[in-house]
């Protein structure tokens, strides 16, 4: 399946009167024809918008699985919906980051904890040493 | 506070027992929502296969990830998927899939590319899948559709059109026959009484000839097409189908039924589901054989 927007160099979300004017410039006359039988009729429109979405979720999925080059991705769908691979976005590599984040949070917290009874100790003997310093001061 | 930087998925990943299973699961829930209309029977069916997974969670929130989209959540279990299986299970796998996919009959054009996805994504080479597929649809694996051509189009409408003009067609055929039937039956009738007189004047004059009555006047036969005989009933019953039925209707019914109790379609229930799944089948495919020779069904 080919990607009319992409070649007719117009938004996916753009409205029918955009749509109408590429496709009134277009001078590819196959081009041409195909969208006009396609892009102006409101439930071709709806359908193709469909199957549109779809493959270029599976784009974007195969660029960051590195799937660009697979066997069964070829002719216009591949050529069309393939973007340049991007294995950066690792969805795995980021939930183990958030991961390693999440236990180490943790562990400050557990510190933190077990110092919790010393600094509760320590904070009622200040108070208690103020409240004898304050009698001592009065009396 | 921690939990709400995880997404759902996440958080349900690493609730699970098993995290391949749950991915697994996720990609079959997607598979099944992007079929469009989704049968209760399709859920039934992935709720059957979830028992064989080691998920231990509910089913439902996955189906609710999958049915938003959720493009992330499914770019992770693809990755887990990726990094821990290997060839015996990616092909269960891809089996459940197709299954899944290819239950009512057609393939959706969005599933045809997440299958080709799912095949990349677990190595397995276009000449394998196919052959897969050819097993488990059985038919093979047709190439993607192209709704960005006017011909597609032109073909679809073509066809419908084509089918309702079918479908008026046998209408008119069918009231056709009725009305020769019913023809043929006031024939039969004027015949048999023109017979039956004749018999009777002629009884009446040999037995005034002979002058004692041999009343054994021989048995008429009377209908000239038989009813359908016990067994095609019996075998017309298996496919849940009538004696009015046609011989298009049974081959239909047929092709229905074989879908859903196809043995594969229980491969991962284990050995005993698969056994009586392959019993329902044989029984399926006995009734259906026994009709095509049947002489009624030509």
């Amino acid at each position: 399946m080919r990607d009319l927007y992409k070649r007719l160099g117009v938004e996916p979300s753009a409205d029918d009167a955009s749509i109408g004017a590429a496709i009134d410039a277009c001078d590819n006359s196959a081009l041409k024809a195909d969208a006009a039988a396609v892009l102006r009729v409101g439930a071709r429109r709806e359908a193709y918008d469909g199957l549109h979405g779809m493959l270029s979720e599976l784009g974007r999925l195969r660029a960051r699985l590195g799937l660009t080059h697979g066997a069964h991705w070829r002719g216009d769908v591949a050529n069309d919906f393939s973007l340049t691979p991007d294995l950066a976005q690792s969805r795995h590599d980021q939930l183990v980051a958030k991961l390693d984040a999440a236990v180490a949070g943790q562990a400050r917290l557990a510190r933190w904890r077990r110092l919790m009874p010393w600094l509760i100790i320590a904070g009622f003997s200040l108070i208690a040493a103020g409240g004898f310093a304050a009698g001592r001061w009065l009396g | 506070m921690v939990s709400a930087r995880f997404s759902p998925f996440e958080l349900l990943l690493l609730k699970s027992r098993n995290q391949t299973d749950t991915a697994a699961l996720l990609l079959l829930a997607w598979v099944m929502v992007s079929k469009g209309n989704v049968l209760p029977e399709d859920k039934h069916y992935l709720e059957t296969l979830a028992s064989g997974f080691r998920h231990g969670h509910a089913l439902d929130p996955l189906i609710e990830i999958a049915g938003g989209q959720d493009m992330s959540a499914i770019q992770l279990a693809a990755e887990v998927l990726q990094k821990d299986w290997w060839n015996e299970q990616s092909f269960a796998f891809l089996r459940q899939a197709i299954g899944l996919a290819t239950s009512n009959g057609q393939l959706a054009a969005s599933n045809n590319h997440i299958l080709r996805f799912l095949a990349d994504l677990l190595g397995v080479a276009p000449a394998a899948f196919n052959q897969l597929f050819q097993e488990v649809a059985g038919r093979p694996l047709a190439s993607p559709e192209d709704p960005s051509r006017a011909d597609y189009w032109q073909a679809r409408e073509h066809a419908r059109q084509q089918q309702s003009q079918r479908e008026r067609e046998r209408e008119r055929e069918r009231e056709r026959e009725r009305e020769r039937e019913q023809q043929s039956r006031q024939r039969h009738e004027q015949d048999e009484r023109q017979r039956r007189e004749r018999e009777e004047h002629e009884y009446q004059r040999h037995w005034r000839r002979q002058g004692a009555g041999a009343d054994d006047r021989g048995k008429r036969n009377r209908d000239d097409r038989p009813p359908p005989g016990d067994r095609s009933l019996r075998a017309l019953h298996v496919l849940g189908l009538d004696a009015r039925a046609t011989r298009g209707d049974i081959k239909k019914a047929y092709r229905r039924l074989a879908q859903t109790h196809h043995p594969d379609r229980f491969y991962s229930h284990g050995e005993r589901r698969m056994a009586t799944a392959s019993q329902r089948f044989q029984r399926i495919k006995n009734a259906y054989e026994y009709l095509m020779q049947d002489a009624r069904f030509v």
